[in-house]
């Protein structure tokens, strides 16, 4: 375990370490029922029946045995209470990093791996703070401390008692051979089998739709039969070997070895029938201790690989924060000398300078991975530049306020993306204090007021259970959501996908309202949205390679003339030329 | 959990599991059997009658050979058991999904499935191969040595007989507590992991509204109700768990006190007491072991439960042989009604026919149930009323590899897998040669991107294919149809990425597809729409008009509106805000 782990572990270390120091006591204690069984038994033998002496011990017995178990449970529940808090603040720091990383981050992690990190990791986490601790303690002192005692009583019945463990251990140094190299491995194949299941679940309906020998099928196959015959090819040959040597462990085998062996000492002389008695009570304990142990210590790797990968995912690095915030004056947006890229090696944007005034329009085009989308997520600092800056109203991005950032500059993104929850609570993302009666205001602009109200629960419903929009309606929803916000710049991601002829209308309407008096930077995928708009950027291999007005830009007949005319060709024939 | 440990295994596997459980009781009989030897080879020893006591270990030594015999068997059945699970699961596990309708994989059930897949088939092989052995000799061994007890002293045996029923209901009860707050638990867990996947999902627009500084509600909301669940749960089960522990002893604190009365009042000798005690330790000792391992065994449960419930999750039916195709290549609805489960009707009485080879296009406004036909087609999910025909037969009556020959679909959320561009291609058809791929390329405009791409045909495409532009996964999708050539194709046109380079694209493929192919495309272009035999007019799930484009305009009802709509606005425009000086 590292340090980030460490630091939120220690508060709770204290509770971990009285509920060790409880399943001490409590192992101990639990010793004391076979001492008090033998100190009856000699009572027994000696024919003194005073009574009192006989309750008095069998007392003893009871009261110990119930103690024992009660300090065992509280030790387990200090334990539980420590993991319940430590979850709690890491599923916290969690959560808090996954909001601060450069989400160029998210483009390498899938979300399943985030998924397994936030739930799975921690739930696995909780054997080793919550049990590996206490148990381990409870199965090393009680055997050891009983082991001391019958050593005690007499040295010949401590070996007696642990007669048959060579075997095992010997049986289980061979098992574990390789174990952590073969462990590794199963890691991996593991790793695939996660992935593999997700794809298979995210696209179930290409699976479904190509049959059974569809290549999703076949992958998910591959990455669970290699897995199952990886793991079962190392575990069949120690079988046999483990249904033998487990044997050593079984009680009634226990049993034999210590009467058996025990009743020639007796012969011997050199014990006494009452020690065998008691070397009877320990030597049957001993064997469970060690399969607990065995067992812990297996959980307790799969508990390290978690805390591992829960270590990594804090120790990613975040989006520095401004030690000094700028107030950004006006809503203008420049971009100088902007370089940037997800990896040194691949640069996205090679150079580019860009001033939008405040109030005013700009679109971006370009073919398809000219870095129209990149450039423009850097505004609302989704990315930070690798060199140059970003400026809005003055100010650099990454000088000013993440809190005051996104009440300054708002985004519509390319696809809705509707959160689970209320319609109220999609519309109220940006400002959940809203009043109904800014956000229907908000909703009757973007054109989509009406609709919600035809829902069974109106604003109240819930998308994707009793909300089910379409895209284009989802899309006026985006826009109801960020005009309620009220940012003075505005990202605008234009939808590639057609919505149907009376959704489009609306989104035009609710459109033109939203970009009313705010400054627009607009990445465009169809050239016919954007003629008329202040300024045009064309884009090409992370450079801007002309700008201007469309009918300027026609007249240089450049790259953006290529791009109309071609845009030109498909587009659909007017009534008159088709009737 | 027996009955879950039966769907687990699969039918073939029954006889197999239910010899393994009995061998694992015999073992743990004759291990309480073996147990209960102690009270005579102690009570020799105890009084120094030695021959006696080896005449005894004798006999004990003959049980142990037994108990190893039975030991060894059920150890060896259940880690073939468990080699069952580790190489059969998954693989039944990926059937059975296929086999659920569609609407399944919605539902938030489908956030476990990742674990219960991974680290819960481990826990689960685990059950086999070592964690249901001890629990089963933990109930067994105290039960037989009850029943020993009564052949040494009846009293005793009787003692220990009453506090069975006390111990038994003492544990049902805590183990119920313990299991619903469990349940609680891990749906507030569930829901959170939920909340953060999403979180994580869709922090761009989270990002965009601040959420990511100023907290996100629902995330926050399900944090806390999970903690909170937690809390209860350590609240309300620790003093049950204590108390059923508790019971043990109390059991054990009769024995001891019955044997010590009936030792003073002289009906039982010193001597045969001590051995007694030796052999009711043994009747609570695995009791308290086998509580123990109750952790890691509720944890196999849950994790049994969790698969088990996956695996009964009631298919789409479908028959063992299809019914012959009795005119292939059309289709055909027929009175049809549906409703999505627990939703309102989105289809009503819906009839028509597409005649093989013809090109029929559906229109009508968003949510009028054009992409709800298409996945009755594909039989995503059963019509509620009414049948669906594929090449004259209901869909019900065919096999799921026989419909699917006859189909192919180009949907509306293509999802590409993290795989190469050409593996993705391939999914159409996984054994065409390389020339037939690059043809389909070639004809979908993939051939473009793989020209462009540093890796080729070989560029992996990352999850549901992010490393690609939204008109460049339709491509992609445009060229698996191209390669499957299925009598039927399918076709959402919605997918459609605005720029005109996709958009050349997808009226080539439907020229090509319609040469071999009877089309049914959901349509929202007009050379589309125009080029169809027969146009299909939506409207609330009821069919309101049907007939070319030429009789629709001459009719001058929804369709014609409809058009002139479309001529109104197709797309948006932004216009100019600064007035140039």
């Amino acid at each position: 375990m590292t340090t980030a782990l460490k630091t939120l572990k220690r508060p709770v270390n204290g509770l971990i370490r009285i509920g060790v120091l409880f399943a001490a006591v409590g192992a101990l204690v639990n010793l004391l029922p076979f001492v008090a069984l033998t100190e009856l038994g000699r009572l027994l033998l000696a024919g003194d029946n005073a009574l009192h002496s006989l309750w008095l011990w069998a007392a003893l017995v009871v009261l110990s045995l119930s103690l024992g178990w009660m300090a065992n449970g509280l030790a387990l529940w200090l334990t539980h209470l420590a993991d319940h808090r430590l979850q709690a603040s890491l599923r916290e720091a969690m959560v808090s990093k996954l909001g601060r990383v450069s989400l160029g981050w998210y483009n390498d992690t899938t979300s399943g791996a985030v998924r397994k990190v936030v739930q799975d990791d921690l739930e696995d986490l909780h054997h080793l703070v919550a049990h590996h601790a206490v148990e381990l303690t409870a199965a090393i002192v009680t055997p050891l401390a009983g082991l001391a005692w019958l050593a005690w009583l007499n040295w010949r019945l401590a070996l007696l008692a642990v007669l048959t463990l060579p075997i095992y251990t010997v049986a289980y140094a061979l098992m574990m051979r390789g174990f952590g190299s073969k462990m590794q491995l199963l890691d991996k194949s593991m790793t695939r089998v996660s992935a593999a299941i997700v794809e298979f679940v995210h696209g179930i309906a290409v699976v479904k739709a190509f049959g059974q020998t569809g290549q999703a099928h076949r992958s998910y196959q591959h990455a669970v039969s290699q897995f199952g015959e990886q793991y079962a090819g190392w575990v069949r040959p120690l079988l046999r070997l483990e249904a033998f040597s487990s044997m050593a462990l079984s009680v009634p085998v226990i049993l034999l070895a210590s009467l058996g062996v025990g009743s020639l000492l007796l012969a011997k002389g050199w014990i006494t029938p009452l020690q065998l008695f008691a070397e009877t009570l320990v030597a049957v304990f001993i064997p469970q201790s060690l399969l607990v142990i065995n067992q812990s210590l297996t959980a307790q790797r799969t508990a390290l690989a978690a805390a591992g990968r829960i270590e990594t995912l804090l120790a990613v690095e975040e989006l520095p924060v401004p030690k000094v915030c700028v107030q950004p004056q006006g809503s203008d947006i420049t971009f100088e000398r902007v370089q940037f890229g997800y990896d040194p090696e691949h640069p996205i944007l090679t150079g580019v300078d860009l001033h939008c005034p405040a109030g005013s329009i700009t679109a971006l085009v370009g073919a398809s991975g000219a870095g129209k989308s990149t450039l423009a997520k850097l505004v609302p600092r989704f990315h930070d530049v690798s060199a140059g800056r970003v400026m809005v109203g003055g100010a650099d991005v990454r000088e000013i306020d993440p809190r005051q950032l996104y009440r300054h500059v708002g985004f519509v993104l390319q696809d809705a993306q509707l959160v689970h929850g209320s319609v109220a609570d999609n519309l109220r993302l940006g400002r959940p204090n809203a009043s109904e009666q800014e956000m229907q205001a908000a909703a009757e602009s973007a054109r989509i007021h009406q609709r919600i109200l035809a829902l069974p629960r109106g604003y109240q419903s819930v998308i994707g259970e009793d909300a089910i929009f379409s895209g284009g309606e989802a899309q006026r929803l985006s826009i109801a959501r960020t005009l309620l916000t009220d940012t003075p710049v505005l990202i605008l991601d234009e939808a590639t996908s057609h919505a149907d002829p009376e959704s489009e209308a609306q989104i035009q309407d609710a459109l033109s309202v939203l970009a009313q008096g705010r400054t627009v930077l607009v990445i465009a995928h169809r050239l016919a949205s954007i003629r008329g708009v202040d300024q045009i950027v064309v884009l090409d291999r992370g450079r801007v390679v002309e700008r201007g007005r469309h009918e300027q830009l026609l007249e240089a007949n450049g790259a953006y003339a290529r791009l109309w005319r071609a845009s030109a060709e498909t587009t659909a024939p007017n009534l008159e030329v088709s009737l | 959990m027996i009955r879950s440990l039966r769907t687990l295994l699969g039918p073939a596997h029954t006889a197999r599991l239910y010899r393994y459980l009995a061998w694992l009781v015999a073992s743990a009989v004759l291990q309480g059997v073996a147990v209960a030897l102690l009270v005579p080879i102690l009570r020799a020893l105890l009084a120094n009658d030695l021959s006696t006591a080896m005449t005894w270990l004798a006999g004990l030594a003959a049980l142990v050979v037994l108990t190893c015999i039975a030991h060894y068997q059920q150890a060896m059945k259940g880690f073939a058991l468990a080699l069952v699970v580790l190489t059969t699961l998954h693989d039944r596990l990926g059937q059975h999904l296929v086999s659920l309708p569609l609407g399944w994989f919605d539902s938030e059930k489908v956030g476990r499935l990742s674990r219960s897949a991974t680290s819960g088939t481990l826990m689960v092989t685990g059950l086999f191969a070592h964690y249901l052995g001890p629990v089963v000799s933990g109930v067994v061994v105290p039960a037989t040595v009850a029943l020993t007890l009564f052949v040494f002293d009846w009293r005793l045996g009787l003692t220990a007989m009453l506090c069975a029923p006390l111990i038994y209901w003492t544990h049902r009860w805590s183990a119920a507590a313990i299991g619903s707050t469990d349940a609680r638990v891990e749906a507030a867990a569930t829901l959170a992991g939920n909340r953060v996947v999403e979180f994580a999902r869709y922090q761009q627009v989270l990002r965009a509204f601040g959420r990511t500084q100023e907290g996100y509600r629902p995330l926050q909301d399900a944090n806390q109700a999970q903690h909170q669940a937690g809390g209860s749960m350590l609240a309300h089960t620790f003093p049950k768990l204590l108390a059923g522990g508790l019971s043990v002893q109390l059991a054990f604190a009769l024995l001891v006190g019955v044997g010590i009365a009936l030792v003073v009042h002289s009906q039982i000798d010193a001597i045969e007491l001590i051995a007694l005690l030796a052999l009711s330790a043994r009747f609570v000792g695995p009791l308290a072991e086998a509580a123990a391992r109750s952790g890691l065994l509720r944890m196999a449960g849950n994790d049994l439960e969790h698969l088990a419930g996956i695996l009964r999750e009631p298919p789409l039916a479908q028959p063992a042989v299809s019914r012959p195709l009795s005119a292939p290549g059309s289709l055909s609805f027929e009175h049809v009604s549906f409703a999505y489960p627990g939703g309102p009707t989105v289809l009503r009485d819906l009839s028509f026919q597409v005649p093989a080879h013809s090109m029929t296009a559906i229109v009508g406004a968003s949510g009028s149930g054009k992409t709800t036909v298409t996945r009755l087609l594909m039989r995503f999910f059963d019509a509620t009323e009414g049948s669906v025909k594929v090449g004259g037969v209901d869909v019900r009556e065919l096999t799921n590899e026989a419909l699917m020959a006859q189909l192919s679909l180009v949907m509306q959320d293509v999802y590409l897998f993290d795989d190469s561009l050409e593996a993705n291609i391939r999914v159409g058809n996984p054994h065409a040669s390389m020339e037939q791929v690059a043809d389909a390329a070639r004809l979908a405009g993939v051939d473009e991107i793989v020209a462009r791409l540093p890796l080729g045909w070989n560029t992996p495409v990352g999850e549901g294919g992010a490393a690609l532009s939204g008109g460049e996964r339709q491509r992609v999708s445009l060229a698996r149809a191209l390669l499957k050539r299925a009598p039927i194709v399918l076709l959402d046109e919605a997918t459609a990425a605005l720029d005109p380079h996709n958009e050349a694209y997808v009226q080539t493929t439907i020229r090509t597809l319609m040469q071999s192919s009877t089309v049914l495309v959901i349509a929202h272009r007009l050379p589309t729409i125009m080029a169809a035999d027969q146009i299909l007019v939506l409207e609330e799930g009821r069919l309101i008009e049907t007939g070319t484009h030429a009789q629709l305009l001459a009719r001058n009802g929804r369709y014609a509106g409809f058009w002139h709509d479309r001529q109104r606005a197709s797309g948006w425009r932004l216009k100019a805000q600064v007035q140039p000086c």
